[in-house]
């Protein structure tokens, strides 16, 4: 059918929103418009010539769509766009800004695992995975994402308040030595020095070494 | 150096990406990705594209913007002086081109040559973190 | 209307790599003299027929300091220079005797604090900002031919060095190394301490 009468005002803020390269197109409704609007989406692979509609997202009333398979590809950067319709007339097609997916994603902190001995504790650290098709698709850690990835750990001695940071590369730390019978609550975030990332701290996960025998 | 080149670009991409309307065209990606070039011709490549940038691509960027032509200066500035430690490495035989990597270069020129100079200069500039990105990753 | 005088002794102060650029105030009875300063690097000399980029947070100040750190972003050489200006009066430009490039910077030692946390030996060091690294040495008192080092660049909270055994003094410092310069600082004094048990104890 023909292009439809443009006059319906378009949707608002388009834009990525990426986590671990889980990349989400969100959009806020068309100004004054209530409930009834639907939305199409395309996106296109910047530097290459066409559109590409998504066909899961067309006539869709949410307000997001994830193209998380179609911007998979992290050594390419992506336009992505909607348009909106309601009562047989339709808006602009407005875009988001050049998306790049090595540099625009949010990173989540590692996970954290901790045990402990009467005089110390060893925490392992898991940097999280890229977003992946499905769960029996290959695992891509962040770490071979960005090679620099760094973890930075702080251990808190819950009775002394006192908090200590540590920086390493590799995903293990033990802390030697501590007092015996005592809590102790590790916290980790990752950081990336160039494209310059980094994610926010873990929760707390606290432990106790043991007491003295 | 490359850290102070990648915080002074994200300072002001979205400004220099917001003036390039033209996205079937890339300069640096398509139709051949610089992520394709062999580990032996990356040398030669970097220090092709420090060239292009400083002698073709900044002085064509000036925009209305006092802030954003401080960056592009701070960029350009940054740029030159990688430039000279890159002209070393060409000089002491250590930056040889392939032919892999001549005819990458070719098709970077070709693609510029397809628009306007202040075009092409401003793609060009918002382009920095696909050459960024592929530097760093192979670094 | 006579010409302005041109401001005179124009200078640097550039320390840990925060730049500024001084001069003497021009002086009229009666008048605010107002000053402009505009920068060019090595880049615009060479490739953009000398064009000058005006900084716009010292454009019209009265002020005779103005920070250029911001601009003075890359490693070459940078002229810089300063007018005067009272309503429509103007004065000729003043520049800087030769170039500044920031690699001459004066770096000092990091401020530190050595603390022994139980067997924990632990610093704390000052933010510098993010171009700044810093290289901690710590060795056993009296045993310096063994000395360890760590690169140190998260500087948000106290930084764990290593555990001590119980007895000997500990001793640390530290300088600074920036790497967009490729130089490093003097080294901080040493300071000492042991671990005892438990609880922190000092010995400089």
């Amino acid at each position: 059918s023909g292009e439809l009468y443009c006059s319906l005002p378009n949707p608002r803020n388009v834009h990525f929103e990426s986590i671990n390269m889980k990349n989400v197109l969100h959009w806020s409704a068309p100004e004054g418009t209530g409930d009834g609007v639907l939305y199409k989406v395309k996106y296109s692979v910047y530097g290459v010539g066409k559109w590409i509609r998504k066909p899961e997202c067309r006539n869709i009333n949410r307000t997001w769509c994830d193209l998380s398979s179609e911007t998979s590809d992290y050594e390419e950067q992506y336009y992505a766009s909607v348009k909106a319709f309601l009562d047989g007339m339709c808006s602009e097609w407005m875009e988001t800004t050049r998306f790049n997916p090595l540099t625009d994603t949010k990173i989540d902190p590692p996970m954290v695992s901790v045990s402990s001995t009467e005089k110390s504790i060893s925490i392992t650290l898991t940097a999280p995975e890229k977003w992946k098709r499905s769960p029996e698709g290959e695992s891509i850690s962040l770490l071979q994402v960005y090679p620099g990835l760094q973890y930075n750990v702080s251990v808190l001695n819950k009775k002394t308040k006192k908090r200590w940071l540590f920086s390493i590369s590799n995903n293990t730390l033990v802390v030697p030595w501590l007092e015996p019978g005592t809590a102790y609550c590790v916290s980790a975030q990752i950081h990336v020095p160039t494209p310059l990332l980094h994610s926010v701290f873990s929760k707390e996960y606290c432990i106790a070494t043991l007491k003295d025998k | 150096s490359v850290t102070e080149i990648r915080s002074g670009f994200t300072a002001i991409k979205a400004n220099i990406q917001a003036r390039d309307p033209i996205r079937t065209l890339s300069i640096l990606s398509h139709p051949h990705s610089l992520h394709k070039v062999q580990s032996s011709d990356r040398c030669c490549i970097t220090h092709h594209l420090f060239n292009f940038y400083v002698d073709k691509v900044f002085k064509h960027c000036k925009t209305e913007d006092s802030y954003v032509n401080r960056k592009i200066s701070s960029i350009a500035n940054s740029f030159l002086s990688v430039k000279k430690k890159l002209r070393q490495c060409h000089e002491q035989n250590k930056c040889m081109c392939g032919q892999e990597s001549t005819e990458k270069f070719k098709q970077i020129l070709a693609n510029y040559k397809e628009l306007n100079v202040t075009s092409a200069a401003m793609k060009s500039l918002g382009e920095l973190d696909i050459l960024l990105d592929w530097m760093e990753k192979s670094a | 209307d006579a010409l302005l005088p041109r401001p005179q002794n124009i200078s640097i102060l550039s320390t840990n790599m925060k730049h500024f650029l001084t001069w003497s105030p021009v002086i009229v009875q009666g008048e605010t003299v107002r000053y402009s300063v505009e920068f060019q690097g090595e880049y615009e000399r060479e490739y953009a027929n000398e064009s000058w980029i005006p900084i716009c947070e010292c454009s019209l100040i009265t002020a005779t300091v103005c920070n250029i750190t911001e601009d003075i972003s890359a490693t070459v050489a940078y002229n810089l220079r300063v007018r005067a200006d009272i309503g429509a009066r103007r004065s000729e430009w003043g520049s800087l005797k030769g170039f500044f490039n920031r690699i001459t910077t004066s770096l000092t030692p990091p401020l530190m604090k050595v603390i022994a946390d139980g067997y924990h030996l632990l610093v704390e060091l000052e933010d510098m900002g993010p171009a700044f690294q810093f290289r901690v040495l710590y060795w056993k008192k009296g045993q310096a031919s063994r000395i360890q080092q760590k690169v140190v660049t998260e500087v948000s909270s106290v930084v764990h060095l290593d555990t001590m055994e119980a007895g000997p003094d500990y001793c640390v410092k530290a300088q600074t190394y920036v790497e967009a310069i490729n130089r490093s600082s003097s080294f901080s004094q040493p300071q000492c301490v042991r671990a005892q048990g438990g609880r922190s104890v000092w010995l400089v």
